[in-house]
């Protein structure tokens, strides 16, 4: 049925018909939109982001902010790779906190025990959580669903438990500490400045990649195996392959991230790769809507926010923490910007259709 | 042990079997159980058993409550949405109780004395004793409650057809708000029963609420009696391993068991009326 727009419904511009158009303009510049985003690959929009993240620094100097910041970058990277993990190939994974400890852990123990540079040390943590995530994804990504999340969070468990009760190796609960600054040929990342830009060109990097990767073969590919499993087969795409590889894409972006954590934070304890890191970066995802690229990013930003400014309540931040995420998974299931553009078409809707019935009356 | 993760793996099987929502906040059911009955007994100055029965009382409010404020309006949301709400809910119980009870562990006295009992040159605990009991009658409770009445065969029905139940007339709401409720007052009772024998802190909830869904898994998910075996064989062989391993290493048993019971034989022991092979 093809409605034609009545003849009547042509009308002149009416200014108090601002009040919606004016804001919906400011927020279409600003939000990223899920559904048009593969029309031009990159807008300019995306210059936009990328030098409101690059200036954002210079305006407020304040150090905490830069350091706020790093730890939403760092965020970031875990749930883009999660993203193309859950978002794109529809799995469920809760463990990669346990990919971000084996990153953070081999940088550790490399640059503390055996003097390498942070910069190699990097590239091994990267290639130890792929390999680890090789052996461990060949098993557990037969499971669907629940059992699927089960697995992987039993293999978190399992890390932690191994982290805490090796001490020889890892420093058991108390950790490895005097962990070196990053640094590349001579040039040491040791202000929050210089690892803010550190931490969110390694973001712009990744994000650029995976933007490039879901408009790949292997992209598409992500895509049919979250619609199903059985169709993507037929159609000749090797499915248990497919999820391998993106588990163990995924689990390497963890791997990057838990090594610039280390090196950040100058400590690897294992308190910070239990639950406590994986219901957030899975809260990224969500909130940033499933299968989107920019989601991720805004949720990693808001999510550390949120975490950031809660951390000043004491004890009381953990309550008011899962009361705010259980009331956004209750509104938001399919993440704010995803929900707010299905609010703004309705509204749209809602805005013509008065029109049309004060028409009607008239 | 293994009567407990019995215990908890049974909540887990009565909501799921009501519905396909598997409850991450069991755990937490299980602490709360022993803390506040901790609190009753010691703060409020009540009887041990109306302390442990206001305190059962209370999970199951907090069950009933949770199901609808969270989880109903949830009720068409996609399986991580679930996970992560029930997730969101332990951190919230823990937390809370957290707060209000106290972060220091709680340990309730034996319901008798401590006197070891003999039977056949085996020395026991009486409270293990209890726990055995209460287990054995919880089960009969729950195998007569799903299997001989009107109300268990319709829980069952509205997670086998939810089509099929709505056709007939039960209210498939209804039925996983008293499977909530049930199953909140089985991990009280779990809570209150195992207290006396371990310490319960506010965060020990979230181990004891996983390991009682391996044993769920491992028995066979969606079967009573899978339940209580599956939650028996993971506390013998945990309890075993001791023998072989450091005991720091515990913990890592009952996951390492659940990849391997994942990965060899998805269905568990007894075999699942909600797995079938293709599924796979």
């Amino acid at each position: 049925m093809s409605s034609q727009p009545a003849k009547g419904a042509q009308k002149e511009f009416r200014k108090r018909d601002l009040f919606y158009l004016v804001p919906l303009w400011v927020l279409s510049l600003i939000a990223p939109d899920p559904y048009l985003y593969h029309k031009k690959e990159f807008k300019r929009k995306d210059l936009y982001y990328l030098g409101a993240i690059g200036l954002a620094p210079l305006t407020w100097s304040d150090p905490h902010f830069h350091h706020v910041m790093v730890l939403a970058g760092i965020y970031a990277i875990l749930a883009l790779g999660l993203s193309l993990f859950m978002g794109y190939a529809g799995q469920i994974s809760l463990g990669h906190a346990a990919f971000f400890g084996i990153g953070a852990y081999t940088t550790a123990i490399l640059t503390t025990r055996h003097g390498f540079s942070p910069f190699v040390a990097l590239w091994a943590s990267v290639l130890s959580a792929s390999a680890v995530a090789y052996l461990i994804g060949r098993p557990i990504l037969k499971l669907k669903g629940y059992f699927l999340a089960l697995a992987t969070l039993g293999f978190g468990e399992i890390f932690l438990v191994m982290v805490r009760e090796s001490t020889d190796l890892t420093g058991g609960v108390i950790g490895i500490f005097g962990i070196p600054w990053f640094s590349v040929a001579g040039f040491s990342f040791d202000t929050y400045l210089k690892q803010y830009y550190l931490i969110w060109g390694v973001v712009a990097g990744l994000f650029i990649f995976s933007k490039n990767l879901v408009r790949s073969k292997l992209g598409r590919a992500l895509l049919a195996v979250a619609a199903s499993e059985d169709a993507a087969s037929s159609v000749g795409i090797n499915v248990p392959r497919i999820k391998l590889e993106i588990f163990v894409l995924g689990a390497a972006f963890a791997g990057l991230a838990g090594s610039l954590f280390a090196c950040i934070m100058s400590t690897a304890n294992p308190e910070t790769f239990g639950l406590g890191v994986t219901v957030p970066i899975v809260m990224m995802v969500i909130l940033g809507g499933m299968g989107t690229i920019y989601g991720p990013v805004a949720g990693a930003i808001l999510l550390t926010w949120l975490m950031d400014i809660l951390s000043r309540y004491q004890e009381y931040s953990l309550p008011i923490y899962s009361i705010i995420l259980i009331l956004l998974l209750i509104f938001f299931p399919d993440g704010i910007g995803t929900r707010l553009n299905v609010r703004i078409l309705y509204l749209i809707g809602y805005w013509a259709k008065k029109r049309k019935r004060d028409e009607g009356k008239l | 042990m293994g009567a407990i993760y019995a215990l908890v793996a049974l909540g887990f099987v009565t909501i799921s079997r009501a519905s396909q929502i598997i409850n991450f906040a069991q755990g937490e059911f299980v602490m709360l159980g022993g803390v506040a009955t901790f609190f009753l007994l010691n703060g409020v100055r009540l009887p041990y058993p109306l302390a442990a029965l206001i305190a059962v009382m209370i999970v199951v409010l907090v069950g009933f409550a949770m199901y609808l404020s969270v989880l109903y309006p949830l009720r068409k949301a996609s399986i991580l949405i679930l996970i992560m709400a029930t997730l969101g809910i332990s951190i919230f119980l823990s937390s809370t109780s957290g707060l209000i009870f106290g972060t220091l562990p709680k340990a309730l006295p034996p319901f008798t004395d401590e006197q070891p009992l003999m039977f056949w040159g085996i020395s026991m605990l009486p409270q293990s004793v209890w726990v055995l009991v209460s287990t054995l009658v919880l089960l009969t409770f729950l195998y007569l409650l799903s299997h001989r009445t009107l109300l268990g065969k319709a829980m069952e029905a509205s997670s086998t057809d939810p089509l099929g139940a709505d056709l007939l007339g039960i209210s498939r709401s209804l039925m996983v708000f008293l499977a909530f409720g049930v199953s909140a007052g089985v991990g009280a009772f779990a809570g209150i029963l195992i207290t006396p024998i371990f310490f319960t802190s506010y965060n020990s909830g979230t181990l004891l609420g996983l390991k009682g869904f391996i044993a769920a898994v491992l028995g066979g998910w969606g079967k009573n009696s899978g339940a209580i075996l599956g939650g028996f064989v993971l506390g013998i062989v945990e309890s075993l391993s001791l023998a072989f391993i450091p005991s720091g290493y515990k913990d890592a048993v009952a996951f390492v068991i659940l990849l391997l019971i994942l990965y060899f034989r998805p269905k568990g022991i007894l075999g699942s009326p909600f797995i079938d092979s293709r599924r796979w």
